[in-house]
């Protein structure tokens, strides 16, 4: 692998300063990555030709020779041939303007707002595009990442893990994917909405500073302006509201397969812990743990239950030697971090149901069952048990989804994390 | 020479007057029908003609022109074929024009000279107002249910024969005696186990409430949809008289001997044209299914694979009670007040989230896309079915009540609905409902809870009260809503998450 190669700056290329009118580098790269096919390491290949500006130049003037061209990662290869009418159509100032524009940004590697954790990185991304504000990425980040089929048991592991670690002040990491990436983003975004005034109290109180409650990045495989299945649009905007959305790919890009795993390798070096809350055996999540072990990043899984699909991969990953990660604690512990100043929820203590209820609660385990089926294996009419499970609705040992019943509590009468 | 006989034509499930005007007059020989006739009706010209013919008239080479009185309405059918025969006897002199007064001429004809049954010969007869229907003799007992001055016949000839008084009117069959034989529904009795299923079943019939079943192919939807009709209470004379007059206007009447009693229920399948769910084409406007289940229960089995467009079809009429059929030339209002019972898998595997299911989510999302939110919204009851473990299909459980026992509960609970000015509890909206079922401190407490939890909305809290009010109707209960109906009403209600899948 090519040790990353920092770029010069051009003299009439300042630091990004968003108030600047003057063209910087990132807008030829930006015109660049635009082009069909184009990756990172496509990307690099290119400029060692010279300056963001001058590569640009050549390839409008379709001066780029078979040499480097045979140099180029397959998919770029196959794409060159469009790349000279193409770059002809696009005025990067423009393009550049616009994104400005729609606030969006880009910063590429060598510029003084570069995350520094990419820096050292194996791989890391010539350019970066996000929205929002990049100083998440200053709390210390974990990764929590699994499977887009997950169960109710991963969405609320995977959403508590969010809540918690973002009270706690850890930059949550994940893709804003479907299902547990949309669990732990939502989970992150609601810690913010709990602590609405955070900003004010650290200003007062300086020894909390640091441990307030961290923005989300996500980091996607399309553009930024459309990040993610079309269901999590709103999620986007809320974690561009408190984080930040990032992607290598330029606005407007709809996520190719191949975009997938080399995003996962953006995660992977962003977070020095991951968490693999559920995936299959063989899935997108598992070839984000390969980026991680790569990295020599520590890797969590969540234990789920051994007959269940979603959980084998996380099971696997346990039994291979990945720690085990049972709540933020283990997280926390991974990070070396302590848990302090955390503003968890109070503990609130929960009453032990008696009579139909206590015997509900006996039998319902944390994957959800039918009411037909609780009624039929207590044998206890619908009257009753309906009663039963409003009582435990209403301490909070159990919750009604449609005909479903689930456990959401613990009966070692802790809280629910 | 002018003649004039007196028919019916008709539209949606109404019948309208038609005169017919036949005019015979020298000139070229042809023979014309005017006053917007559809192509069936066009058609008569030929088969007038012929059947006069058979029947040993004489059928004169002259200028001959027939009108369809209102000319701004389209006729179509067959239906007046007979009326034109003799419309054209009269005018060609061959029978007395006084012969055909206070008649309405309601049937088709054979190129033998036979009369034909119609489509919609109980609508039909009953346009016929002041005048005295006369039908083919097949059509004698339908005619009979709403006419039973009625007259029939066999023959365009035995028909002139009766109108003179050469012969004898012919009887019509005769009727069969009333609730002979038991109604051939499945019990419920049959179905093993499946207690909240059963009671929700009863809710439905007994509150109207719409339900949706969800489940893994197998577990016993069909079976208990199946059961649901049962359950609701006789036809009132006028909901039989309604619900006949749909099936006889789209021809589905099968015994019409009598009106239909029972309630009906209909379960088109998944790839019926919105045409053929919701009524129309472009000159009957026959009715569609939910128009034949009016007055009973439509099942659509397989919800999630009947396009989205014909369920947002049915969201209007599911409210209104009424289908509003409207074409560029003519509309019709038809009935529409059903109980909608649907099914549906999970997901496109059938295997539900919490089992081995082979979907992707993208897959699992586009299948329950189609199922739009306000049409989720109008399921008051939802349940999800599994099959019932083989201990309980095999094993000697004490078998749950019958469908006559659970009848006669709905029967009262449907009673005291109609005390409260409405057919079913479900139609209870706002001030009525907050009149009909208040609230116990506990009750209150309960549903507070939960939309403070945000597990409930505003108006599904609204849906919950009128489910809590029929448990409570068929319970006997009076008295503000309790804590333990307005659980059980949490128990069996349905949302948007009913599929058991969160996105």
């Amino acid at each position: 692998m090519t040790p990353p190669r920092r770029l010069s700056r051009t003299p009439d290329g300042p630091d990004a300063d968003p108030d600047d009118r003057s063209v910087p580098l990132e807008a030829y790269l930006g015109a660049l990555a635009t082009l069909d096919g184009m990756g990172s390491a496509s990307l690099r290949t290119l400029l060692a030709l010279g300056s963001p500006s001058e590569v640009w130049e050549r390839i409008c003037r379709g001066a780029v020779d078979a040499r480097l061209r045979n140099a180029l990662a397959p998919v770029a290869r196959d794409a060159s041939g469009s790349w000279a009418a193409q770059a002809r159509s696009v005025d990067p100032v423009a393009l550049w303007t616009r994104w400005r524009s729609r606030g969006i940004g880009a910063v590429s590697i060598g510029s003084p707002s570069y995350p520094a954790c990419l820096l050292d990185d194996l791989d890391p991304p010539v350019l970066l595009f996000h929205r929002g504000d990049l100083d998440a990425l200053a709390h210390p980040r974990v990764a929590v990442i699994g499977t887009r089929r997950a169960t109710g048991y991963g969405r609320r592991v995977a959403h508590e893990l969010g809540l918690d670690l973002a009270s706690a002040g850890v930059c949550v990491v994940s893709g804003l994917a479907l299902g547990i990436d949309a669990a732990a983003h939502n989970g992150a975004v609601a810690a913010s909405d709990r602590a609405p005034g955070s900003t004010a109290e650290t200003a007062v109180d300086p020894s909390v500073s640091g441990r307030t409650q961290a923005g989300p990045v996500a980091v996607v495989g399309g553009g930024v302006d459309a990040p993610g299945p079309s269901t999590n649009a709103a999620l986007a905007r809320r974690v561009v509201g408190v984080g930040a959305v990032l992607s290598e790919a330029p606005p407007g890009t709809r996520p190719a397969p191949w975009r997938f795993p080399v995003r996962n390798r953006i995660l992977a070096a962003l977070a020095p812990v991951v968490v693999v809350v559920e995936s299959a055996e063989r899935g997108g999540s598992m070839l984000t743990v390969e980026q991680a072990q790569l990295r020599d990043r520590t890797v969590l899984a969540v234990p789920g239950p051994v007959d269940s699909p979603a959980s084998a991969g996380t099971n696997a990953l346990i039994s291979e030697g990945a720690l085990v990660c049972r709540g933020v604690d283990d997280v926390m512990s991974a990070l070396g971090l302590l848990l302090e100043g955390v503003a968890n929820p109070p503990v609130e203590s929960r009453a032990e149901p008696d009579g139909d209820a206590a015997s509900v609660l006996a039998v319902l385990g944390f994957t959800p069952v039918s009411i037909e089926s609780l009624s039929r294996d207590l044998d206890l009419d619908l009257g009753r048990l309906s009663v039963a499970l409003g009582r435990l609705e209403a301490l909070g040992w159990a919750e009604r989804r449609g005909p479903f019943v689930e456990r959401v509590a613990r009966s070692d009468g802790g809280p629910r994390r | 020479m002018l003649a004039i006989a007196h028919s019916a034509t008709l539209i949606g499930a109404r019948g309208y007057p038609v005169r017919v005007e036949a005019h015979v007059s020298d000139g070229l020989p042809s023979f014309a029908i005017v006053g917007l006739p559809d192509a069936s009706c066009r058609e008569s010209r030929d088969r007038v003609r012929a059947a006069l013919l058979s029947s040993k008239f004489v059928v004169k080479q002259a200028r001959t022109t027939v009108n369809l009185a209102p000319t701004h309405l389209r006729k179509a059918g067959a239906g007046l074929d007979v009326a034109i025969a003799l419309a054209l006897l009269v005018a060609t002199g061959q029978l007395d024009a006084d012969l055909l007064d206070g008649h309405a001429f309601i049937g088709e004809l054979g190129l033998d000279g036979s009369m034909r049954p119609v489509i919609g010969t109980l609508p039909l007869c009953e346009a016929a107002g002041d005048l005295r229907p006369v039908v083919a003799h097949a059509d004698a007992a339908e005619a009979a249910l709403v006419r039973p001055d009625a007259r029939c016949a066999r023959t365009l000839s035995e028909l002139v024969g009766a109108l003179r008084g050469d012969l004898p009117w012919p009887d019509g069959e005769p009727r069969r005696s009333h609730g002979s034989g038991p109604p051939d529904e499945p019990d419920l009795r049959d179905v093993q186990g499946q207690t909240v299923a059963r009671r929700a079943l009863e809710v439905a019939a007994a509150g109207g409430h719409h339900l949706l079943m969800v489940g893994p192919p197998g577990g016993g939807k069909t079976m208990l949809a199946e059961r649901l009709p049962g359950l609701l209470p006789d036809l009132t004379d006028q909901a039989a008289l309604d619900v006949s007059r749909v099936h006889s206007a789209a021809g589905a009447l099968e015994d019409t001997s009598r009106l239909l009693r029972r309630p009906p229920m209909r379960a088109p399948h998944h790839t019926a044209s919105m045409v053929a769910l919701v009524g129309g084409g472009s000159t009957v406007l026959r009715p569609g299914e939910i128009s034949l289940a009016s007055g009973g229960v439509l099942f659509l089995d397989e919800l999630g694979e009947f396009p989205a467009a014909h369920l947002d079809a049915m969201r209007q009429p599911l409210e209104s009670g009424v289908v509003r059929v409207a074409r560029a030339h003519v509309g019709a209002s038809l009935p529409a007040r059903f109980l909608l019972v649907a099914a549906t898998n999970p997901c496109p595997c059938g295997v539900g989230p919490f089992g081995p299911c082979r979907c992707s989510a993208a897959q699992i999302q586009r299948y329950q896309r189609r199922l739009s939110g306000p049409l989720l919204d109008r399921f008051d009851l939802g349940l999800w079915v599994d099959p019932p473990p083989a201990s309980e299909v095999l094993g000697q459980r004490s078998a749950g009540e019958s469908t006559a026992v659970v009848r006669d509960r709905v029967a009262r609970a449907r009673e005291r609905a109609r005390e409260r000015g409405v057919s079913a509890n479900r139609q209870l909206r706002g001030e009525a409902l907050e009149r009909a079922a208040p609230l116990s401190a506990e009750a209150l407490a309960v549903l507070r809870d939960h939309l403070a939890a945000g597990r409930l909305t505003m108006r599904g809290a609204q849906r919950i009260r009128a489910v809590a009010l029929t448990l409570m109707d068929l319970d006997g209960l009076h008295g503000p809503l309790d804590a333990e109906r307005v659980q059980v009403a949490l128990s069996m209600r349905t949302h948007a998450q009913a599929l058991g899948v969160a996105a």
